[in-house]
């Protein structure tokens, strides 16, 4: 039990704004010595290593030191001890786009921040005495405000699952290391000192674990969303589509081509899942100056976007330019206006909508939902959605990889039980502790040893 | 007052405690029931093993005696588990208990400081509020007044041995117990539990057909435990294996009704790792044999310890099976195996200094801690000894951590978890033990023992000699890269399966494979004849497990963070509002002295621990 989940002294950070589109976001940081891990990642270091406290400093994030910068930044200094928490902190204000936050909080993360656990901030301010502490039981709710957070949503399903799968290779790892203590504790001329060692169970349980770790993908799409583009030729319905999304008028909508100049955005809920829906401005060829630039930008949303939608017009039937296009994204295609007279049946491979009678929705719906999640759905099971337990696991990953290659090597078993228990320790943070008296039983009940 | 420390025993808790504050300067009583009983192995008559042997290295760097006396007096010397990793090698020897037994008696006899007296102890002294220890009363009613107290009564405290259907007050055959402490323990609100514990039947060697039996010789070269020696030259005598059958197991299984362990004559609690014959076959029936090491008590002496197969059946019982067994058909038994059960102090009832909670001044070690093993008593008694001359001194405390020793590891056990059956050091209990390896115990402690004032000037040099040697050789295997013409003069498998693909690599890069030893390379590097084996074995561990260790101290430095983080000992857990009851009745009772401590006392929860972090954090001086 010898690690606590807050750790005063590690470098934490969290998004302060809501995770979200926005002209602004706000990333905290805290922990003392964090001006200067900044400071390497800064394009201007000795502005920022040199600022007093409660200074503005203007400059770029780079991803790395001597990297590329990831965005323009203005960072809100404060010293130790006259901040929130008391200790070294940085507030990062950024652009409220979502890759953007999410290009900030990584390279971070890479520089050693962790992502702070719930209330963690508030928790050192209280054990710096930046904060009147009036009842314990507060800071008892917030230490365990983690599993009331569990408590909502989809995630209450889906983290009862993870901590099942992570107890089952907790089970394995520590059936493993009682099979290594036994060759701890008895020397080698006693018989059954030479127990074999599972060592098929313990890949097995690698496996395991690394599959958990790719639905951290699916985890974030839960919590962050991901981007949707609505593409396609003008007055193929693309805003018809986005309002039935909406169902509200938001979008202007009218039969004039092109009245879509810019894109518009708007957060919706697709099969559970939180969607950021753009309506771009449709492709044509425009001389207009400012539909020009509306393409342009919409152009580069459906870049980023990690999903198209592409409608076509069933009434004028597939042109090259839709299939160049689609070719080239990841696209659903979709046939819409397939109410009107005149509308051809649906080629292979597309959706028949009618965007105005809402017929063929829930098919549409549908295959979003199977696209975004993949084949790894969170039906299936466990889906990891934190940083926090992210990193964990992949610490888990690599101790055991590198048992793998302890052993191929020959290693000793003593040495390679050190890397046993660096997984799982890491993976007792995330779901509560093991310790050398479980094991020590774990081996008494199984086996007949001693004299 | 008539003495600054009375020491309570004159087993291994009881030597280490008594030579410790006498040594420091502190005018020292031993009271033992026996004077010829001093430093008696009761049990197994050897000294070390996994993890024990790296305790007993440890209370040698500390200044202590175990090591010392074992060099003396072994007659077989093994380190265990060669072929397994570095960190569950340890030294084992065998031990002419009489010669040991002799060793011990003298050794405490010519200490300066250190009175020894031959009476049993029944009750203490204190001052009138019962808080502070004065001194003992004796049996024949003497009293003795000191300033401190250390008690290490053993198996003695109501002791009771039990062989089938008879049992008398004993705490070893044929030693009366010493009646009436437990007893008053209790009235001073003492927490006290019934342990049990078993030994053997001791055999006539000429009454064995060893040549039945498959020899276990010791190692060539046989090592010393105490860094203060460089050498053992000492004559070497094997042990023997054989195994109990279907017939032995047939013998057990028709008399079970007449064991004490099954007629529930016995309340105490047994080791789990340690069973009896009769446990083994309840327990695992489906096992046709059981192995049995037959070790000789002494150089000279007839008598033979049969290791696996300790019992308390009545003696025609005992007789019956062992004569079903291999090379055992015509042996005569010399003393009994037997059962002991014994009082012993609930540890959590005790600080880390091995000082107890309710009466300032009084230290327990030993099995009266709950413990099991000479190795596990010698070095509470150290502790105990060191710490109760260190409050004399005024000082603070001697408190080892988890990561630096076993012995640190299993005090904290104790105090912290406490125990529900006799305590057994194992390796596995030690989270850090790539670095609590026994060859190291003088890097890790040393510096301590000389600090209590238990080292001289000389074992510091010896130690910085060492350290030194170490880089040394280190050094020249960097400098040095293998050649072809190397491969030759190396010769052996070294030449066909690896060597080719390693020209032009350093020495020190080589010695990174697994089946590469320093060794392989004297033939090209003649200087490394010249250093100490204890050297080139060091630099090679180094060298190997790099990585492991690096990993190791990270895991340390994790692990410190929480121990650092300090809490007062007059902490008033009543004002923690909202942890749960348990927590705080946990905490109350153990007094952890750190937040680490207090996070591995069981059941407490992890959010209360976070509180109490809380809470510290209020105290803290600001800045």
């Amino acid at each position: 039990m010898e690690d606590l989940i807050y750790d005063p002294d590690d470098l934490i950070v969290a998004l302060a704004t809501p995770w979200g589109e926005g002209a602004l976001g706000i990333i905290r940081t805290s922990g003392n010595g964090c001006i200067e891990v900044l400071a390497e990642m800064f394009s201007r270091p000795k502005a920022l290593s040199n600022a007093e406290g409660h200074r503005m400093v203007y400059g770029k994030l780079l991803s790395e030191k001597g990297g590329e910068a990831v965005d323009e930044v203005v960072l809100g200094v404060y010293r130790n001890p006259k901040s929130y928490t008391g200790q070294d902190m940085v507030e990062i204000s950024c652009h409220g786009s979502l890759p953007g936050l999410n290009g900030i909080l990584q390279s971070l993360r890479k520089a050693g921040f962790r992502d702070a656990g719930p209330g963690e901030f508030t928790l050192r301010a209280f054990l710096n005495r930046k904060m009147d502490l009036t009842r314990a039981e507060a800071v008892n709710e917030i230490v365990t405000s983690k599993s009331r957070r569990a408590h909502t949503l989809a995630l209450h399903r889906l983290s009862g699952s993870i901590e099942e799968r992570i107890n089952t290779a907790k089970e394995t790892l520590t059936r493993f290391m009682s099979s290594l203590a036994i060759q701890l504790d008895y020397p080698e001329d006693e018989e059954d000192s030479g127990i074999p060692m599972e060592t098929e169970s313990l890949y097995a349980a690698k496996n395991k674990l690394e599959e958990l770790l790719k639905t951290y993908r699916i985890g974030r799409i839960f919590q962050e969303g991901v981007r949707v583009a609505l593409a396609g030729r003008t007055n193929s319905g693309k805003s018809s589509l986005f309002n039935l999304f909406l169902k509200e008028d938001r979008s202007i909508v009218s039969d004039i081509h092109g009245t879509t100049r810019d894109y518009i955005e708007s957060w919706v809920t697709i099969r559970g899942i939180p969607v950021s829906l753009y309506d771009t401005a449709g492709l044509r060829e425009s001389e207009h100056p400012v539909e020009v630039e509306g393409i342009r930008r919409s152009g580069q949303i459906i870049q980023t976007a990690q999903l198209v939608l592409y409608l076509v017009d069933s009434c004028e039937g597939l042109v090259d330019e839709d299939r160049e296009y689609l070719k080239n994204h990841n696209c659903i295609g979709i046939w819409n206006k397939t109410d009107l007279e005149g509308s051809a049946p649906a080629p292979e491979g597309f959706i028949p909508v009618s965007v105005l009678s809402g017929q063929g929705f829930h098919l549409l719906e549908e295959e979003i939902g199977n696209r975004l999640l993949g084949t790894a759905a969170p039906d299936s099971g466990a889906v990891i959605d934190s940083g926090r337990q992210k990193d964990l696991l992949e610490k888990a990953v690599e101790a055991l990889a590198l048992v793998d290659q302890g052993l191929g090597l020959g290693v000793p078993i003593d040495a390679v039980a050190l890397d046993v228990k660096d997984a799982l320790d890491a993976l007792g943070e995330i779901t509560g502790e093991v310790t050398s008296a479980d094991i020590l039983n774990t081996m008494f009940g199984n086996f007949c040893v001693g004299k | 007052m008539d003495f600054d420390a009375i020491v309570i025993g004159g087993g291994h808790a009881g030597i280490e405690g008594s030579l410790a504050t006498a040594r420091i300067g502190f005018r020292t009583l031993l009271i033992t029931q026996s004077l010829d009983a001093i430093g008696r192995l009761s049990c197994n008559p050897a000294i070390g093993g996994l993890s024990k042997g790296n305790i007993v290295r440890e209370v040698d760097a500390l200044g202590g005696q175990m090591g010392k006396l074992i060099d003396a007096t072994m007659i077989q010397f093994r380190i265990l588990n060669r072929r397994r990793g570095p960190a569950v090698q340890a030294p084992r020897a065998q031990a002419d208990k009489f010669l040991y037994n002799q060793l011990a008696k003298e050794t405490v006899e010519k200490q300066e400081n250190l009175f020894v007296f031959q009476d049993t102890v029944i009750d203490l002294l204190l001052n009138t509020e019962g808080t502070e220890i004065r001194g003992v009363i004796t049996e024949r009613g003497s009293r003795y007044t000191a300033k401190r107290v250390v008690l290490t009564t053993g198996t003695f405290m109501e002791g009771k041995i039990f062989i089938g259907e008879y049992s008398t007050f004993s705490g070893r055959l044929g030693e009366p117990a010493a009646i009436g402490l437990g007893t008053n323990l209790r009235r001073m609100g003492f927490r006290l539990g019934r342990m049990k514990t078993g030994t053997p039947a001791r055999v006539a060697r000429s009454s064995l057909d060893l040549s039945k039996m498959e020899e276990q010789p010791g190692d060539e070269e046989a090592l010393p435990f105490s860094f203060s020696n460089d050498t053992i030259n000492r004559p070497q005598v094997s042990c023997y294996i054989t195994y109990t059958n279907d017939r032995t197991h047939e013998v057990i299984r028709k008399n079970m009704d007449r064991s004490p362990l099954y007629s529930g004559t016995i309340e105490g609690v047994g080791p789990r790792y340690c069973p009896s014959l009769e446990d083994k076959v309840v327990k695992f029936p489906e096992r046709s044999r059981h192995q049995i090491f037959v070790e000789p008590e002494g150089f000279e002496s007839e008598e033979m310890y049969l290791n696996g197969i300790s019992s308390s059946l009545p003696e025609e019982v005992q007789l019956d099976f062992l004569r079903t067994i291999s090379g055992l058909e015509r042996v005569e038994v010399m003393r009994p195996g037997y059962a002991v059960e014994y009082d012993f102090l609930d540890p959590r009832q005790l600080y880390p200094s091995l000082e107890t909670k309710r009466i300032r001044g009084l230290y327990v070690a030993g099995q009266t801690n709950g413990t099991s093993g000479y190795e596990e008593a010698a070095g509470q008694g150290l502790m105990a000894g060191i710490n109760a001359a260190r409050s004399l001194q005024g000082k603070e405390p001697l408190i080892l951590s988890r990561a630096e020793a076993y012995t640190g590891v299993l005090i904290d056990d104790l105090v912290t978890l406490g125990t529900e059956e006799p305590y057994r050091m194992f390796t596995s209990r030690a989270e850090y033990r790539l670095s609590l390896r026994h060859d190291s115990a003088d890097k890790r402690l040393l510096n301590k023992g000389y600090e209590t004032g238990l080292q001289s000037e000389e074992a510091r040099e010896r130690l910085e000699r060492k350290v030194g040697e170490i880089e040394e050789v280190k050094e020249l295997l960097r400098k040095r890269t293998l050649k072809e013409r190397d491969l030759s003069a190396i010769g052996g498998d070294f030449h066909k399966q690896i060597g080719t693909k390693q020209i032009g690599k350093s020495l020190i890069q080589i010695i990174k494979i697994p089946e590469i030893h320093i060794s392989d390379f004297t033939a090209i590097l003649p200087e490394l004849e010249e250093a100490h084996h204890h050297v080139l074995t060091q630099a090679e561990l180094d060298v190997k497990y790099e990585g492991y260790i690096q990993r190791q101290e990270r895991q340390i430095c994790r692990f410190q963070k929480m121990e650092k983080v300090r809490i007062p000992d007059d902490f008033d857990y009543d004002t923690l509002e909202g942890i749960s009851s348990e927590s705080r009745e946990k905490l109350r009772e153990i007094r952890p002295l750190s937040v680490g401590q207090a996070s591995r006392i069981s059941g407490v929860r992890n959010s209360d621990i976070a509180i109490l972090m809380v809470f510290l954090g209020r105290k803290r001086v600001p800045g």
